[in-house]
């Protein structure tokens, strides 16, 4: 009997799908795993709209309130308390400490990431760093910055020791992955005509790498930019987070905020602008 | 007259019972173009590799000259490969260099770390770099970048870079497996070129028995990391043959005794 069910299986493999529904993704075990975590996603989401303290409050008019708010922040903006001279040059103070940390995580990621690039390092070396690294990096910015305000203080000096912390960990797995994509051939090559190590590094590894390097450097710089605004607020760093600070907490004017944001948005697309612009020239170059 | 290149009893192994070579033994003259042949994994890759220390043999002993390779220090391992040169089936060059860039990379292993690393190369070099490019027609190319030549021209620049570095003999590792039978034959050339006129020893893996048999002066035949046939050229019988590609010799696709009367 079975053994009749299995020859008709074979001469029909199909038989069975055509007549019935067909999918056209099997039912494995991670199809079952993220539809039911999903499902889980979904009805959690339903119980805490309902498990909410809406404390009376009435849905229409918090949605009124807030369009109204939105609306002085965005079309009614203005500077009250200091000049746009002012506003411009606190943005290129913001601009600085984004740069200062992103220079100093680069420099300091170059030499860290060829140490962790297992192609140019040993394997243990390579690991020692890539977990200290993972490490430094599952901590986020803002926390390095208020463990570093322990020892200096709150203020531009722990933003920068913190921020650059964070920079280097992140440039040295961005960095140390663009090495390892190296053909391994190239600096075999140069190994067997005599090359040492910096020689290689510097003479293949590094020219190789170099667009990417660049494209993750400056990444690094647009995310530096907006913790420098949140550092300027958070950790009194200074900038123009700090006077967006002031305008939200100590003036409570909303339109000198509107103002600071439609700087801030301004700066973050000449940013994006100009990232463009380098990468489309390192690709032609 | 004392060999140039001396391999004794060479053994090699990878992990606990792989043997990639064993006891291979075999010594090569000055200006010598010898060929070494055998099927896929039979160990040719490893033995040229061997040879300047790019994997650490096993077992036996390697005379390079005066230099007991084996046993030679970092520093001292350094200037025995500046000797020899290196050429290799992908060319290995740096795709965003230019071409004379990439042939001044030969002169690395010559140079002071600082000077390397800051790619100072005096005129006498660079004059040197393009007389090579020169020589090997490239002269239209020297300043385009690597990734912008053919398959051909890129392992022309890969035979620069071995010859800037004044070598006394040159590795080829499958040097025309990945080239068209045009550009293969114009590296054939080159390289038979290189071997008698500036009297450099080349020694050279391949995978075609009738280019091998062409070009060069003498054969070894390597099957599963053994020697089985160390001899003339013109000395290769059918037999030999046999024994160096085993049971894969029918599939071969030529004709022994047409390629000798040509």
């Amino acid at each position: 009997m079975e053994v009749k069910e299995q020859l008709r299986n074979v001469t029909a493999p199909a038989d069975h799908l055509i007549g019935g529904r067909m999918p056209a993704k099997p039912l494995n075990k991670a199809a079952i795993v993220t539809r039911l975590t999903l499902y889980t996603l979904a009805v959690l989401t339903i119980y805490a709209f309902f498990s909410f303290d809406y404390k009376e409050l009435d849905f229409m008019d918090a949605l009124l309130g807030t369009f109204a708010n939105l609306k002085t922040i965005f079309l009614e903006p203005h500077l009250k308390h200091f000049s746009f001279g002012h506003a411009l040059y606190q943005v290129m103070v913001t601009l600085g400490l984004a740069f200062l940390t992103t220079l100093f995580g680069a420099i300091i990621a170059i030499l860290f990431g060829l140490l962790a690039a297992e192609n140019l390092s040993s394997k243990k070396t390579s690991m020692v760093i890539k977990s200290l690294v993972a490490f430094i990096r599952a901590v986020p910015t803002v926390l390095w910055v208020l463990i570093f305000a322990v020892a200096a203080g709150l203020g531009s000096t722990a933003a920068v020791i913190g921020m650059t912390f964070h920079s280097i960990g992140y440039l040295i797995k961005a960095y140390s992955e663009s090495f390892e994509e190296m053909d391994r051939g190239v600096i075999e090559a140069l190994q067997a005509s005599g090359a040492n190590w910096w020689q290689i590094v510097f003479q293949a590894v590094i020219p190789s790498s170099i667009t990417y390097m660049i494209s993750w450097t400056f990444l690094r710089f647009e995310i530096n930019f907006a913790v420098a605004v949140a550092m300027g607020a958070a950790a009194g760093a200074g900038g123009i987070g700090y006077d967006m600070f002031m305008a939200s907490s100590f003036y409570l004017d909303m339109r000198e905020i509107g103002a600071i944001t439609y700087f801030i948005l301004a700066v973050a697309i000449i940013l994006e602008i100009f990232a463009a612009k380098i990468k489309r020239k390192l690709k032609t170059a | 007259m004392k060999a140039l290149l001396e391999v004794n009893h060479l053994t090699k192994q990878f992990g606990k019972d792989s043997k990639a070579l064993t006891d291979v033994s075999f010594s090569v003259q000055e200006g010598e173009f010898v060929s070494i042949i055998g099927p896929s994994g039979a160990g040719k890759s490893t033995l040229l590799r061997c040879i300047n220390r790019m994997i650490d043999a096993t077992g036996g002993d390697i005379r390079f000259q005066d230099s007991q390779v084996m046993n030679l220090k970092k520093k001292e391992l350094k200037q025995v490969r500046t000797k020899i040169g290196m050429i290799f089936q992908h060319y290995n060059l740096v795709n965003r260099l230019s071409v004379i860039e990439n042939t001044l990379h030969g002169k690395l292993g010559t140079k002071s770390t600082l000077a390397g690393v800051l790619g100072l190369y005096s005129k006498e070099e660079k004059q040197q770099a393009v007389q090579i490019l020169n020589v090997l027609g490239l002269n239209e190319m020297i300043y385009k970048r690597a990734d912008q030549l053919s398959g051909g021209q890129k392992q022309r620049v890969g035979i620069a870079r071995a010859l800037i570095q004044n070598p006394r003999m040159l590795l080829c590792d499958e040097p025309i497996a990945s080239l068209d039978p045009n550009s293969a034959k114009v590296i054939m050339d080159h390289l038979k070129k290189v071997s008698t006129t500036m009297g450099i020893t080349v020694v050279v893996n391949l995978h075609q028995v009738d280019v091998a048999i062409k070009y060069s002066d003498r054969i070894i035949g390597i099957n599963k990391g053994q020697v089985v046939y160390n001899g003339s050229a013109k000395g290769l019988t059918s037999e030999d043959i046999q024994r160096i590609y085993g049971s894969e010799a029918d599939d071969l696709i030529f004709d022994i005794g047409g390629i000798h009367a040509g």
